[in-house]
């Protein structure tokens, strides 16, 4: 077929199209957040001091973490679903490395005592953890990719990698407002170790999912 | 004459409310725009496919382009997609020819596309770049390649293999 034979059959085949919209992505990726807050709440119950309007100043440090992270991964994610070419938006990075303090912080901690602690031991707490958190990452994940496969992202890597982190940060922060644990650790760890496995995961999928 | 971005973008929102004159003007400004942009980027002949591959790609995310942000960016973003794909395809296809120890060799990364072409094959090895060139390019065969390049047949090959790995993978990091 002729260039001008295809520009004709292209042509033909026009029908008005909605644009895509970056904000239609975070819609999707915070309602399904909300959804999974929702479920673990009714399966599992919110912790008693948040139910009480008192979150402990870890929760509020935690939570504050996670949602910068999860926003500015998808804020990412989503702008990449329209191609362009020029320096991409790298604020992600920043609020990643803010959640960072907390594994950190940990890790100085521990070596500062010389013991490990408890809390950082594996055991069913921390596979708790990691299974809810997981589990809320891939449903906010696959929706956030769903979406991503209506655009045309030219960065499939790292589309997967902003998918993970901040399916992995949403699904991480609906666990921690069930979540009983006050400890550094615990959070520098188990919490930290989730939103890496979601990250991981997001590579690995989502990069052939979104290829066009 | 010459569309500037401006009415190129133009163009492209009164196409995605539905209007085919527009459209029309806009994919043969397209497909000149990419006609120059692929000539010495490929194999002349394969030329032709590949501004049909883009356009057609352009037709499937037209709703991806934002009016309020230059044309042409995203045209290119498109285009260099697709050229990295299409090397990708034609390194696949020829791999079938390669050694069974390169063949076996793990799968390239995805590719993305987000550095000027024009620098691109700059940041290869010379002999991978001369490699790429000759075969790729240039449309040679691996003899003609290593004796224009004084390179060996084999060493050709690893040198196209190899740089099209780094190639994704400058992409890719660039990303």
């Amino acid at each position: 077929m002729s260039n001008s034979n295809a520009i004709e059959a292209l042509v033909a085949d026009l029908v008005p199209v909605r644009r895509l919209s970056p904000r239609d992505g975070l819609v999707v990726a915070l309602g399904l957040m909300t959804v999974a807050v929702g479920v673990i709440a009714l399966r599992y119950g919110f912790r008693a001091d948040i139910v009480a309007g008192h979150p402990a100043p870890i929760v509020l440090l935690r939570s504050g973490a996670l949602l910068l992270l999860g926003f500015a991964a998808a804020l990412a994610a989503t702008a990449s679903a329209r191609p362009a070419v020029g320096p991409s938006s790298n604020g992600w990075l920043w609020a990643l490395g803010a959640a960072l303090l907390f594994p950190a912080s940990a890790a100085v901690l521990m070596i500062y005592e010389g013991t490990m602690p408890l809390e950082a031991l594996p055991g069913p707490m921390p596979l708790y953890c990691l299974g809810l958190s997981l589990a809320a990452s891939v449903v906010i994940g696959t929706g956030l990719t769903l979406w991503l496969r209506r655009g045309a992202s030219v960065a499939l890597e790292r589309a997967g990698w902003l998918v993970g982190l901040a399916a992995g940060a949403f699904g991480t922060f609906a666990y921690s407002c069930h979540c009983s644990s006050d400890s550094l650790h615990f959070i520098g760890i188990w919490y930290s170790l989730a939103v890496a496995m979601a990250a991981g995961l997001g590579r690995l999928i989502v990069p052939h999912l979104i290829r066009w | 004459m010459i569309a500037t971005d401006v009415s190129l973008a133009q163009l492209m929102a009164r196409a995605q409310a539905g209007d085919a004159t527009a459209y029309r003007t806009l994919l043969d400004e397209c497909q000149r725009w990419l006609a120059r942009y692929f000539a010495r980027r490929i194999v002349p002949a394969q030329v032709d496919d590949l501004v049909q591959d883009t356009l057609i790609s352009v037709h499937t995310k037209r709703a991806t382009f934002d009016p309020d942000r230059p044309f042409l960016p995203w045209l290119a973003a498109i285009a260099r997609y697709r050229w990295v794909d299409h090397l990708r395809k034609v390194y696949r296809a020829d791999e079938t020819i390669l050694d069974e120890q390169m063949a076996s060799e793990a799968e390239e990364p995805g590719i993305v596309a987000r550095i000027s072409l024009a620098t691109l094959l700059d940041q290869l090895p010379a002999a991978q770049q001369v490699a790429i060139r000759l075969v790729k390019i240039e449309g040679l065969s691996i003899a003609e390649a290593a004796a224009r390049s004084g390179q060996s047949e084999p060493l050709v090959k690893v040198n196209i293999h190899r740089g099209i790995k780094r190639l994704s993978a400058l992409v890719e990091s660039e990303g």
